[in-house]
């Protein structure tokens, strides 16, 4: 019985289309880390600069699955970008206090998904 | 009062007075060694306090910028030089240190008064705290950084194109490592933004 009435519950949370509800996006968390880390230097908000503008990172991968985890991913990875001046070199891998903190590497690549043209 | 200023002429008196006891060797030999051990022990004490356990003996600094410089490249990296606390905030000579240390009396007042002894109250006073000390760093050419770094040191093969370029702008533009540099050891005071990096209207 016990059972029956735990599946009912589950068929009902599903059915209900329940989701754990996503963090809301920190903004100041986000500015606070890319100062940190010196992301504004090589990238604008709008602005190219060495690398791509924040929005047109948001452009490119606009309603694409999975485009916070492969923003997570090139920051923390230090793989190999082309610059402006066409020459390459690897990507400043970004720190968090404490190390390798998943949450405020999600924070930050959603920020860079939410910038939007003026 | 008539006898306390006798008192004081009689101890200067004294004190002027040539000794008919002791050898003038022994005198000698007495003020070497006691100034030996004077010195010694000053300069010991002095630098007791640039450990970086003396430091962290106080809370504000073990909880907060402490515990975010242990994140950081200058506390832990791959060849294992550590730069402590004194290496980056207190200069090497002799008369600037001295300087310094005096200064940081001021700090002394700061922890008696309770002035950042809370996580919030330390936060609240971040901006100013890093404010001043980045000021003081410009001043000094950011003498503590040039102890171990050097704009000539840097190779061209071995650093990343694009630090490199920046060094040898900031070279040529005469700009010292902490016009750039700020919150490598510890987090930036939130709102800050580096020059050259001023957010574009949102």
């Amino acid at each position: 019985m016990k059972h029956l009435t735990l599946a009912a519950a589950v068929a009902a949370i599903s059915l209900t289309g329940f989701t754990a509800p996503a963090l809301a996006l920190d903004v100041e968390a986000a500015k606070g880390l890319a100062e940190q880390n010196n992301c504004m230097q090589c990238h604008g908000l709008r602005k190219d600069k060495d690398g791509p503008s924040f929005m047109k990172t948001a452009e490119k991968l606009k309603g694409k699955a999975g485009a916070v985890d492969e923003i997570v991913k090139h920051i923390t990875s230090g793989k190999k970008v082309k610059l402006a001046d066409g020459t390459e070199e690897n990507h400043k891998i970004a720190k968090t206090m404490p190390p390798n903190d998943a949450a405020q590497l999600k924070n930050l690549a959603e920020y860079v998904l939410s910038i939007q043209p003026k | 009062m008539a006898n306390l200023e006798s008192g004081k002429q009689g101890i200067w008196a004294t004190l002027r007075r040539p000794s008919v006891k002791y050898s003038m060797l022994g005198l000698l030999v007495v003020g070497f060694f006691s100034g030996i051990i004077f010195w010694g022990g000053f300069n010991t004490g002095m630098e007791a306090t640039n450990k970086m356990d003396f430091c962290i003996g106080c809370h504000e600094m073990r909880d907060n910028v402490y515990e975010e410089y242990k994140y950081t490249i200058h506390y832990s990296n791959r060849t294992g030089v550590r730069a402590v606390c004194s290496d980056c905030h207190v200069p090497k000579d002799w008369t600037h240190k001295m300087i310094r240390k005096v200064k940081a009396s001021y700090e002394v007042w700061g922890k008696l008064t309770g002035k950042i002894d809370t996580k919030e109250k330390f936060e609240a006073n971040r901006m100013a705290m890093a404010e001043r000390e980045w000021a003081r760093m410009k001043a000094t050419n950011s003498i503590e950084c040039r102890n171990c770094h050097d704009f000539d040191a840097m190779s061209p093969e071995l650093q990343k194109k694009t630090p490199y370029k920046k060094h040898m702008e900031a070279k040529a533009a005469g700009q010292t490592c902490i016009e750039c540099h700020q919150g490598i050891a510890h987090r930036l005071p939130k709102g800050f933004k580096k020059p050259g990096t001023e957010e574009e209207e949102e």
